[in-house]
């Protein structure tokens, strides 16, 4: 994403975005926009837009997410009974929690090596399945598809792939490679995760990309290629700054639903062996779902909850300039 | 040469995302004892069944499934259609429209699918259930319509229509409303087809949502019913092959059907 | 949607107690009033469980005919969601849950919660019913809160063509002559090396407590819980240590698989790519149609050791916040301590009924079941109950605990030294275990 310099100055050209920075930039530029529309000023008729959306997100989300919060001060006794406040109690006990620090590491891992990979894939099979080639439209919905299949089910079918007398290594025994451990070894188990939710994954956000791919007007194209511009350069160059905005919702939201990714791991690994894909996602379902203990499991999404918003400020700080 | 080369890898790439569904697929065409015979070594039939047997299907629909994906449909049907509507008329205000305070109000909006709906979701039943919306379909639509991944998305790609098109149809005198269905709706089909499948995917796998809110038979929905199949200590894998391959079809026919739109672009539906 | 008439009136003056009941958290506010709630003599009660429905047509049939008025429905949750969907349901006092089924090492932490009606008054009726572990796993704090409806064991289950291809002569199924441990992982090996099967020896859970306590208490490990609360870790003893060098060695020397878990071991097994299989009754009615030539005997223990065998299954237990708590208590009563009613509950399914009566009315079913394969398992599993089952610890911590250990038995399995990742569980217990006591 350090291309965003190149994005601003080629995408420039093409559509004329001056009067939205006006918005942003200064008080007078909106008068004027308002004045000509003949428009009392629009505050009035984006919150009447927006006031459906923001009741059902606070409704159905934040104030669920208040709710966690203040649970997560809080603990409850088995043996005593009832409600205690513990303050940060909760937070502290997960700080000084090597298992918990360690997943930390693992997400930040993941989540690193994951995203730029998920989205390089998306984008390049973004640019295949628009071109025109026979059957494109079939072939990539097969691609589309894996998001479709029920999360349990994609699960069973890459614990088979995985397996040490599984699909994978017959596949691999074909080619004359020796048998691989994967989801046992700590050394393969987080790539292997990767690949199994980059093959349901990809497709999704390749739809987004080709979506934004079919919005550049054809005549670009067009004259590129007529003044002699190599493909690749073309893709570089011409293509990827005029996707910038799927890009950026791709990139963030992709990053998001990583970090939110618990699934795969509970059915297939629990975190293992030796912790080594113990993401933090999958450590707050265990807490909440299987062990029942609720309130550091409220305290872990926080603190999962402020990684994620920590990843994703640094994004938009990254794509700033462009994202308006 | 060169379409024949790219037609290939479009083939030969869509094939390798298909081989693990493939072998779902004949897995739900043969009995459940021999789910994991031919895994080893690799061989033709590990893939492709000469005597598929619709014994599992027929096993399946003596359960819930049926009414299950029904319900689902139901379920997701109305999600993507209420929450497309809430979610683009939000979008749109973050796009097209100017106002004070909406960098906060597009910052609550990331802020709120930042936030993992299965870790709330113990929080918000609570809720539902002081609501009375346990064990209605009501309760199980309600938490996909604010989807703010959808908002963000949309926004996006409104971001890209041009200005010039609002301020002509302003002075033509649409009001905002009619800018919105008249210009931005019709100009983002790719966009609210990406939003309504994000919209449609979010319900198609609600799991653990509808167990909290101790869902009966008759609000039943299809992962739940898939999850169903599996016994404490046996699995027939034959059967619930057999209903993730129902449950992968309608997904499958949504996606193939909206395809022929995805051609559809701002530069050829009516920016020149 | 009838009962729900039904209960809102009874609702108007069963609230008040059922709140104190529900509200007091400890064991000790509960105490059972069972003439003044009972709620109404007829409508529908719902119960909850995570098998199919299919499993408990027979005793609703059968409960139906015997109690005119009184309807059951049934709902299914799906096993992986059920206890956290159960806490949350029970904890938000969900008046639609009426019985659910318990699983047993549960029972002390549901107890604690006030999730379970105490049934005390049964206590003289249910030890007369059935075996002293099914008794002792339904108590905590010395009040009866559940009632014990199936029972569990295991077997070893042996490939017969492998061995006969290995020149092996298979174990047999008398108790007393038990083989070891040792012995199946030699005698697995020959398997291997013939080129019968591919592997030598599978443990159907491969990670999970239930099977791989008796290995540690048959070498005198304990359970891995002590102290007065049960909330202290043990699985450190020379036992444990021992048992579990030896198990991942199964792995190491490529005896056992790796990577191989959830419901897939069984098929491992029928499939013909295994030569010893430790599995539970259930395995011998999946097994009955597999294409393999497969013979039963009772589980190994470790030379030098003593046999001990896994045992308990699920009980019935009665929501305190339920509105027909006389009916509830009818099912429950019947299904369990009925010897019809108990044996109704494992007509459609294969597991051990709780009833000692019933029991021995199943088990001649149980040894024909799979026609001469199975033949020896009646006498199997008698033996078991009465001479070497041990139950898992009564614990609140029982769930973190079983959690914990899952992991370090999964890395174990994976190559990890035994001795040094039971310090690590242990640690990780002393963790988990902080925050409830």
């Amino acid at each position: 994403m350090d291309s965003t310099g190149e994005v601003s100055r080629v995408g420039n050209p093409m559509r004329t975005r001056q009067p939205r920075r006006l918005g942003k930039a200064t008080k007078a530029g909106r008068a004027t926009k308002a004045d000509r529309a003949g428009q009392p000023g629009q505050g009035r008729v984006a919150l009447l837009f927006l006031l459906p959306a923001l009741i059902s997100l606070a409704l159905l989300r934040l104030i669920p997410a208040g709710v966690a919060l203040v649970d997560s001060f809080f603990t409850e006794s088995l043996l005593r009974g009832g409600r205690v406040f513990v303050g940060l109690g909760n937070y502290s006990d997960l700080l000084g929690n090597a298992d918990f620090r360690k997943s930390v590491g693992v997400t930040l891992l993941f989540t690193v090596i994951v995203n730029p990979l998920q989205i390089a894939v998306a984008f390049l099979l973004a640019v295949l399945y628009t071109q025109r080639a026979t059957g494109s439209k079939f072939w990539r919905s097969l691609v589309i598809l894996p998001i479709a299949v029920p999360p349990a089910v994609s699960a069973v079918i890459w614990s088979v792939i995985y397996r040490p007398d599984g699909l994978g290594n017959s596949f691999l025994d074909l080619l004359k490679i020796p048998a691989q451990p994967f989801l046992t070894s700590t050394e393969q188990a987080l790539p292997s995760i990767i690949v199994l939710l980059s093959w349901i994954g990809v497709g999704y956000w390749m739809l987004f990309l080709i979506a934004g791919i079919n919005d550049i007007p054809d005549d670009i194209h067009e004259a590129a290629s007529l003044d002699g511009v190599s493909p690749w350069r073309r893709l570089w160059s011409i293509t990827l700054p005029l996707v910038r905005r799927p890009l950026a919702f791709v990139l963030v939201a992709d990053t998001v639903s990583n970090l939110l990714v618990f699934a795969p791991v509970q059915i297939l690994t629990k975190g293992g062996p030796n912790g080594t894909t113990n993401l933090m996602m999958y450590d707050v379902y265990n807490r909440a779902y299987a062990i029942g203990d609720l309130h550091t499991a409220q305290a872990e999404v926080i603190l999962l909850v402020a990684v994620t918003l920590i990843i994703v400020a640094l994004q938009f700080r990254l794509l700033r300039g462009d994202d308006r | 040469m060169k379409r024949t080369l790219l037609s290939a890898g479009a083939a030969v790439i869509g094939l390798l995302f298909f081989i693990p569904l493939l072998w779902v697929l004949t897995g739900s065409l043969r009995p459940g004892s021999e789910t994991f015979a031919r895994l080893s070594p690799l061989s033709w039939d590990s893939f492709i069944t000469v005597h598929p047997t619709l014994e599992n299907y027929s096993k399946l629909f003596t359960g819930d499934i049926g009414r299950a994906t029904a319900n689902s449909l139901l379920v997701s049907v109305s999600t993507v259609l209420a929450g497309l509507a809430i979610c683009s008329s939000a979008a749109f205000a973050l796009s097209a429209l100017r106002f004070r305070g909406q960098t906060a109000v597009f910052a609550i909006v990331v802020l709120s699918f930042l936030i993992p709906f299965d870790a709330i979701a113990i929080p918000l039943s609570d809720m539902f259930r002081d609501w009375n919306l346990t064990n209605t379909f009501t309760g199980l639509v309600l938490p996909g319509i604010g989807n703010g991944m959808a908002i963000f998305l949309l926004r996006q790609f409104f971001l890209a229509i041009p200005t010039e098109l609002v301020e002509a149809g302003r002075l033509d005198g649409l009001g905002w409303f009619g800018v919105f269905i008249r210009i931005y709706l019709p100009l983002s089909r790719p966009a609210l087809i990406g939003a309504g499948l994000t919209l449609f995917l979010f319900q198609w796998h609600s799991y653990v949502w509808p167990l909290l809110m101790g869902t009966d038979r008759g609000h039943i929905l299809g992962p739940v019913a898939l999850a169903n199949l599996q016994g404490q200590n046996f699995v027939d894998y034959g059967v619930v092959f057999a209903g993730a391959v129902l449950l992968t079809l309608i997904p499958l026919a949504v996606i193939l059907g909206f395809q022929r739109y995805f051609i559809q672009s701002v530069s050829s539906s009516g920016l020149k | 949607m009838a009962p729900r008439a039904g209960r809102l009136i009874a609702g108007v003056f069963v609230v008040p107690v059922l709140l104190l009941a529900g509200c007091g958290g400890g064991s000790s506010s509960s105490n059972t009033a069972p003439a003044a709630d009972q709620g109404p003599q007829t409508g529908t009660i719902n119960v909850l469980g995570s098998d199919n429905a299919e499993t408990y047509a027979p005793v609703i049939k059968a409960f139906e005919s015997a109690n005119a008025g009184i309807k059951v429905n049934y709902s299914q949750v799906p096993f992986d969601q059920f206890n956290s969907t159960l806490q949350q349901r029970l904890g938000a006092k969900d008046s639609t849950i009426d019985v659910y089924t318990v699983d047993q090492p549960r029972v002390s932490q549901l107890a604690a919660k006030g999730f379970l009606v105490d049934l005390t008054d049964l206590d003289a009726k249910t030890k007369a019913a059935t075996s002293q572990a099914s008794y002792d796993a339904n108590h905590f704090r010395d009040k009866l809160w559940s009632l014990p409806m199936w029972n569990s064991t295991q077997f070893l289950f042996y490939n017969k063509s492998a061995l006969k291809k290995a020149g092996v002569t298979p174990p047999t199924t008398d108790p007393e002559q038990r083989w070891t441990w040792e012995q199946v992982a030699t005698a697995g090996k020959k398997a291997q090396q013939a080129g019968g099967t591919k592997y030598g020896l599978l443990l159907e859970q491969a990670e999970a407590y239930y099977q791989l306590q008796p290995l540690a208490e048959s070498l005198g490990g304990g359970s891995g819980i002590t102290g007065p609360d049960a909330l202290t870790p043990a699985v450190t003893t020379d036992g444990w240590k021992k048992a579990m060098s030896w198990y991942g060695g199964t792995f190491a020397s490529g005896l056992s698989p790796r990577g191989i878990g959830g419901f897939q071991t069984g098929p491992v097994f029928s499939n013909g790519n295994v030569a010893f299989f430790v599995g539970g009754p259930w395995d011998i009615g999946v097994f009955s149609s597999a294409k393999v030539d497969w013979g039963i005997a009772p589980m190994p223990y470790f030379e030098g050791g003593k046999p001990v065998t896994p045992t308990g299954s699920w009980s019935l237990g009665i929501n305190p916040a339920s509105k027909q708590q006389g009916m509830a208590r009818k099912f429950i009563e019947f299904a369990t301590l009925d010897t019809a009613g108990n044996l109704a509950t494992t007509e459609a399914t294969t597991i051990i009924p709780a009833n000692t009566k019933s029991e021995a009315q199943y088990l001649p079913r149980l040894e024909k079941l799979a026609g001469s394969k199975s033949t020896g398992a009646a006498e199997i599993v008698s033996y078991e109950a009465s001479k070497t089952a041990v139950g898992r610890p009564v614990s609140v911590g029982y769930i973190q605990f079983e959690e914990v250990m899952g992991k370090a038995f999964a890395d174990i399995r994976n190559g990890t030294d035994a001795a040094s990742r039971l310090e690590t569980a242990t640690s990780q217990l002393n963790e988990a275990w902080k925050s409830i006591k």
